[in-house]
């Protein structure tokens, strides 16, 4: 990843949300997105210029524009139509993002679409959430690494977040996913935790 | 054989979606995929297919593609019946709150400006000392009262607007409790197709939820009304049959929903049937 300082930044074409510029690059706020928050409390997937990500829950595209600036392609996953206008708009601009209207939580929606990928990124407000994760790994390489950004609150409001992670957990081992690393957001993000996890290569 | 947007794979060989991008949406909307012995694409088929020749311009046609059925599909969301009006009663209720602030705010100002001047005893209703003060005002204190009338001027208009929609989106609905309190039932549940799936207590306590929740986590009473007590057969009902009358409009209330869902036009036999039961109960007797 590339740093300035201490900053996390991306290297594209700047204005999608305001963003600062530091030095000609695009400041990745961990305050705004997930993923730039597991950079800086975690070590997270090294995002790749030839990689290919396939990312549920686009949202309104902001850290789809970064994603989009490390790699080589994105299939941005987003069902709900106000902020789909937003990541059609950013999609225009960045010619490696393919934006893709669909639930995250039926894959066959848009498997004639997407091709197989090396990370998976998933992001949604939904109370399925590690399943929704083990049925889009689908679209995922043999040995590809996977980044699950756990909403609890959005699991189960009544249950304390440490008890839904834990169980999380155990549902991906129990899909045979290898649980790499994991860790919890705060300060950027109450209550949200990663987890990355690698699909078992083939022959192992 | 697996499907995918170019084509047709089968044994290595491909049967290519011909024609251009509007043909290959027409004709991937057919596709049914299942997730079982599911094949992912290899993008490199797609230079057997003849749909590219290399890897900028499969993602230019795939591109293409996705960004016809996105803008296809977000029409389509919108298109829905109630997605406007939904727009329009949040619009309404926040020109109330904006109007109600401002009113306040420019009898204070005009307050200041007339040491003498009281509202004490007056009983003048907020709209015709905003009046006053627009005509009479100077400056800014005077322009800024003309521009709340304005306001309210156009929040008239766009009540009747909601009122009249509401009346075509929700007619059942609509000609139980009012086409305004019908719009507001539906903004609160986040649309027609939400408002129809709820029980009909979900319905009777929507926009009463800090008490519903204080309600659920302490021993405190339950709600027994929320926007609906907006229509005057429960606000006018006594005091101990309030609850009852809110629990029978709110069971009427889920069955016009789902018949506006359903069926969009208005059901007179129904409508009827109901009418007599609510009346009852507000006018005293009652089972």
């Amino acid at each position: 990843m590339i740093r300035i300082g201490d900053v996390l930044v991306s290297r594209g074409e700047g204005g999608v949300y305001n963003e600062r510029m530091l030095a000609g690059a695009r400041v990745w706020d961990p305050f705004r997105s997930k993923l730039a928050a597991l950079y800086y409390v975690g070590t997270g997937v090294e995002l790749e210029p030839g990689m290919r990500v396939l990312y549920l829950g686009a949202a309104n595209g902001t850290t789809v524009s970064h994603v989009a600036d490390y790699t080589e392609v994105v299939y941005a996953v987003e069902f709900a139509p106000r902020p789909m206008q937003d990541l059609l708009e950013v999609a225009r601009r960045r010619q490696n993002i393919v934006p893709i209207m669909a639930d995250a939580s039926r894959p066959e929606q848009y498997a004639p679409l997407v091709e197989e990928v090396e990370l998976l990124y998933q992001d949604v407000a939904q109370p399925q959430q590690a399943a929704i994760l083990v049925r889009n790994c689908a679209f995922l390489l043999p040995g590809g690494m996977a980044i699950l950004m756990l909403k609890t609150r959005s699991v189960d409001i009544r249950r304390s977040p440490e008890e839904v992670f834990c169980d999380t957990i155990s549902e991906l081992d129990a899909a045979g996913l290898t649980v790499v690393e994991t860790v919890w957001l705060a300060p950027y993000h109450k209550d949200h935790a990663a987890i990355v996890c690698r699909r078992q290569s083939r022959g192992t | 054989m697996q499907s995918y947007w170019f084509g047709d794979i089968s044994n290595g060989a491909c049967q290519p979606a011909e024609g251009d991008t509007a043909s290959r949406l027409q004709r991937l909307q057919t596709l049914r995929a299942t997730m079982d012995g599911f094949v992912p694409l290899n993008w490199e088929d797609a230079i057997s297919c003849g749909i590219c020749s290399e890897r900028a311009g499969y993602l230019a046609a795939l591109r293409e593609l996705c960004f016809a059925m996105s803008e296809q599909q977000i029409r389509r969301e919108y298109a829905g019946r109630d997605t406007e009006l939904l727009q329009m009663v949040r619009t309404l209720d926040e020109m109330d709150e904006a109007i109600n602030l401002l009113s306040e705010r420019v009898a204070e100002w005009h307050q200041v400006r007339h040491p003498t001047f009281s509202r004490k005893y007056r009983r003048t209703p907020a709209h015709v000392q905003v009046n006053r003060i627009a005509k009479t005002g100077k400056g800014a204190l005077g322009r800024a009262a003309v521009q709340v009338e304005q306001l309210a001027a156009a929040r008239t208009d766009l009540a009747k607007e909601v009122s009249s929609r509401a009346n075509r989106v929700l007619p059942n609905t609509s000609a139980l409790i009012g086409g305004l309190v019908a719009a507001r039932l539906m903004s609160h549940a986040g649309g027609l197709l939400p408002l129809s799936r709820l029980p009909a207590s979900a319905i009777q306590v929507l926009g009463a939820r800090t008490a519903l929740f204080a309600h659920l986590r302490t021993q405190s009473p339950s709600p027994k009304h929320g926007i609906i007590f907006q229509h005057r057969r429960v606000h006018n009902a006594p005091k101990d049959r309030r609850g009852k009358v809110a629990r029978t409009l709110a069971a009427k209330l889920a069955i016009a929903a789902r018949l506006d869902y359903f069926r969009g036009e208005e059901v007179p036999a129904f409508l009827s049937e109901a009418q007599v039961r609510i009346d009852r109960l507000a006018g005293g007797g009652g089972p």
